[in-house]
Formats: structure tokens, sequence, C-alpha cells
């Protein structure tokens, strides 16, 4: 009953958790950013590649011990909450793997046309914010012409990546940016119901902090992954190539 | 080159054996004592049922003869910080200055003090430093050992329903034997790097950049080797005939003793009461 694909994914599990443990509780698990807090987080990383090469269940169990980690490791309040710190890590590891499993086998054709979806949403989100007046009957425009701007930028470079580059490389990037944002969201989310944070302040948060760490997050995602996997084009080391 | 020697030494609570009585409970019970008094914390929101909350765990901190003086050293970095978010906190907290009884103490512009502000400041506070002293008595009084041991042993009902207790174990197991090593190999690949003058520590106005692909060089040869172990790992179990948990037994038995109940019982009744005292109001 236990065949090596068993073993493998046990294994692989435990050195992503080592990984996780090494990042979360080094401070080489973060990285200098220009944002008030000062550090974006790669420790979430293992649960995303996790996530991706192992499946759902060990991106699931690799975020619960990189929440459990923030949650021992925590000298702030607010991850001192297991509620905090715990139950959003899990999600982690899921969203990036269910991303990736829905888009894997997906074309180019197929992923310009989510792409295309992906920027009417936002644009009809933007439209929403905008003719919906707040309560004192006033306009917002800034932030619908932000999310406009910016959703129209993303897409616009994705599409351009997508025209020249593998597209299972573009779908790992998509996956670890889910991955990233569902840390970034749903722990600011829980620190806003939980009272530790106005939404204000955790929206400010979001911007400052989340944006930095989806890029960080695919930069090193895919890194790791075509490392790993073998993915797209790699320039071979001069070197190698010497004839001798 | 100091800089670099401090991965291998990682510890997720460091175990200080003092020999108490704590130390010698069984670990599945500390667990669920652990569990049960930290939902205790969290859904306690009054003064003085989190105050006496605070008094019994700190009790406990001093009956395991930890270094409570030790523990409380570890906030210092962190204190201007919880200090300034605390005082975020307390002038734009809104959420529940609606609650039933809460009267405006300062009102300025959008800033708005109520009772309701401070008793969440106050109480998150409270909750926090007993969080941090649960902790350190979970992890300080148990070998990491134990910790898994009693976690595979707590997972076990539910193997029948389906879930991997037994792998689940195994992976923390496997993921604590391999933090010092990998701990080892980062320190490896940073000096290695810091020989061909990549330094760790960036600077220049690209710094996000930069951090990205500096985490990416350390990060990435980081993932491959472990990769490669594992792959030893799962060859050398399959050698030894590795077949999950089913019929496994184990070298050391846990077993309950009588002072295991008798903190189970006690941390239960703390438990009833927490619950109770959210009906009664209390101040």
């Amino acid at each position: 009953m236990y065949d090596e694909r068993g073993i493998r994914r046990v294994v692989n599990a435990g050195l992503l958790l080592a990984i996780t443990l090494l990042l979360a509780l080094t401070r080489i698990g973060f990285i200098p950013a220009p944002t008030p807090a000062g550090n974006a987080t790669i420790a979430h990383i293992p649960a995303i590649v996790g996530g991706l090469l192992e499946g759902p269940l060990v991106g699931l169990i690799v975020g619960l011990g990189f929440g459990f980690a923030s949650f021992t490791q925590a000298t702030v309040p607010m991850f001192k909450d297991p509620l905090v710190a715990i139950l959003p890590r899990l999600f982690i590891g899921v969203t990036a793997a269910y991303t990736y499993l829905a888009l894997r086998q997906a074309t180019k054709a197929q992923l310009k046309a989510l792409l295309a979806v992906l920027l009417a949403l936002l644009l009809y989100a933007a439209w929403r914010i905008y003719a919906t007046p707040n309560e004192d009957g006033s306009q917002s425009v800034l932030i619908p012409v932000l999310i406009a701007v910016l959703g129209t930028a993303l897409v616009a470079g994705l599409y351009l990546w997508l025209g020249k580059q593998d597209p299972r490389i573009v779908v790992v990037a998509m996956a670890a940016a889910v991955g990233s944002l569902t840390n970034t969201i749903l722990v600011l989310g829980m620190a806003s119901l939980r009272g530790y944070l106005s939404p204000a302040v955790a929206l400010t948060i979001g911007i400052t902090h989340g944006i930095p760490e989806v890029i960080i997050a695919a930069i090193i995602v895919i890194a790791v992954v075509a490392a790993l996997r073998g993915l797209g084009q790699r320039k071979r080391s001069r070197v190698s190539q010497a004839p001798f | 080159m100091a800089s670099y020697q401090a991965l291998r030494h990682v510890s997720i609570g460091q175990y200080i054996p003092t020999g108490s009585a704590i130390h010698r409970l069984d670990p599945r019970i500390k667990l669920v004592c652990f569990a049960l008094l930290m939902a205790c914390t969290v859904i306690i929101s009054s003064y003085s049922g989190s105050l006496a909350l605070l008094v019994l765990i700190t009790s406990a901190t001093l009956a395991a003869r930890l270094p409570l003086g030790y523990l409380l050293k570890s906030l210092r970095p962190a204190l201007p910080f919880i200090l300034v978010l605390s005082l975020l906190q307390l002038l734009f907290y809104t959420s529940g200055s609606g609650a039933p009884g809460a009267r405006v103490l300062f009102e300025r512009g959008v800033i708005t003090i109520t009772t309701a502000s401070v008793q969440a400041v106050v109480v998150a506070l409270i909750r926090f430093l007993g969080l941090l002293l649960l902790t350190s008595l979970l992890t300080n009084t148990t070998t990491t050992g134990d910790l898994t041991h009693g976690i595979e042993h707590l997972l076990r009902p539910l193997t029948r329903l389906g879930l991997p207790g037994h792998e689940l174990a195994l992976v923390c197991t496997i993921a604590l034997r391999f933090v010092p090593i990998l701990g080892e190999q980062a320190e490896a690949i940073l000096l290695a790097q810091a020989s061909r003058t990549i330094t760790p520590e960036p600077h220049g106005v690209r710094k996000l950049v930069d951090g990205a692909t500096r985490g990416a060089r350390l990060v990435v040869p980081l993932f491959v080797d472990a990769y490669r172990r594992s792959e030893e790992l799962v060859l050398a179990m399959q050698a030894r005939c590795y077949h999950g948990g089913r019929g496994r037994t184990q070298w050391r038995a846990l077993r309950l003793a009588p002072r295991d109940l008798v903190a189970l019982g006690l941390v239960i009744l703390i438990l009833v009461g927490t619950i109770l005292s959210r009906t009664i109001v209390l101040p």
C-alpha cells in the first residue's frame, strides 16, 4: 500500500517544512523592503512551492508550519493570536496549488483569454467603485483610476510576457502570486476582523506590503520551480560549453 | 563572518530542563492543555478574566521553574513597535465603540477614545503576555521528540477517518531534524557567495529588486539541496522497508499518570470558568 510516491511526498513535505522553519526563525527569511514595516517575508514561499510541486495537502501542512513558526516567534500582539497567525496561513499552499492545477494544462490562447476576462473584471470593479457614491454623496476617483491603470498595466505585462515565455512559467508565476496574495489578504483581513488593525490601516499595509511580497514570491518561486522541474529555456554556463 | 554562524543554532523554544512536575507531564496532556488554555486566552475579553488567566499562566511558569526574566527579555527589541501599534489601535479603533456600556472618554476630529477601545487595547496586551508565556510553557518544558510523539498519538483517532496522523508526525520529525542541517547548508551557500564578493547586506536605491535577487540566490540552491537530500532519504527509507504507520510499535510507550489527569481536570475547570465568565458580565 505504501509506494515510493507516498514516501517521497512525506519526505519532501518534511524538508519544505524545515526550510520554512529556517526562513521564519532566522533573519534570512526577511528581505529589507522600502515599506513602513521594513521587511517583506519570503518564509511563505516553501508553502507555495509545496502546493505547486506536491499538491494541496503538502501546501496545507507547510502553511500550518509557517503559521505555527510565526505564532511562536511573534513579538507583536497581532501574531500571538492563532486566528491571525495560523488559520490564514493554511490556505497559502492550497490556493496556489489549485490555481496551478487549474491552469497547468492551459494553452497560450486559453491563458490570453483568461487575462482578457481578468482585465474585464478589474475594469468592471473600478467602474462599480466609481459609479457607487460614498456615504457622503461624493465619488471616489483615485482608487478606481488606480485599479484600472495598475490592472491594465499588469495584464498588458503578463500578455507580453506570455508571448515570448514558456506558458508553464507564467502559470507558476500566477499561482505564486495567488498564494502570496492569499497570505496578505487573509492575514490582514483576519487582523482587522479581530480588531488589531482598523480596515484603513490594513488596506495601507496590504498595498505597501502585499505588492512587494507578490513580486518577490513570483520571482523566487519561478526560480525554484524552474530549477527543480527544468522548465523554460535557461542559458547554459559558458564553462560547460568549453571545448575540453 | 560571524553573522553567518548563527544559522545552525536555530531553536524553536529551547528546551530548558529543570525537572519540574510540568516537565514530567505526558506530552499528549500538555498539548491538549496548551490548546485549551490558548482557547481561553483568545476568547476572554474582560479585564478581570484576562488578568486572572495571566496570573494562572504566570504561576504555572514559575511552577515549571522557568526563568521568567529571560522569557520576557525577548520582548525588549519589539517593545517600541508594540507600544506604537497599541497607540494607533487606541486612537483609530472604532469597530467596538458601539458596544453596550461604552462611554466616550475623549473626542476630537477623527480621534475617538471610548472605554471599549481602551479595554480592547489593554486586554490585547494582557492576552499577548499570556500567550507568550503559554508558548514557552509548552516548548521550553517539552523536548521536540516528545512533542512529535505526542502529536502522533493525538492524531491517531483521526487515522480511521483517513487523516494521515503517522505521516504528519513523520513530517514534523523530519523537519525538526533537518532545520540545523539546512541551516548549515545556508551558511555554506552564504560563505561561498561571500568569497565570490556577493555581500549579504543590500544597499543602494534598488533595495527591493536587490533583496529579491539576493533572496533567490540563497533560497534556490537551498531548495535544490533539500530536494537532493530528500531523494537520499527516500532511498534510505525504502532500503529499510518503511511501510507507514500501520502495525508500528514504539520504543517509548506513553502512559498516563495520575498527575496528568489532575492537570487536565484543572485546565478543563479553567475553560468552563472562562466560558461561564462570558455569560456573566464582569468589569
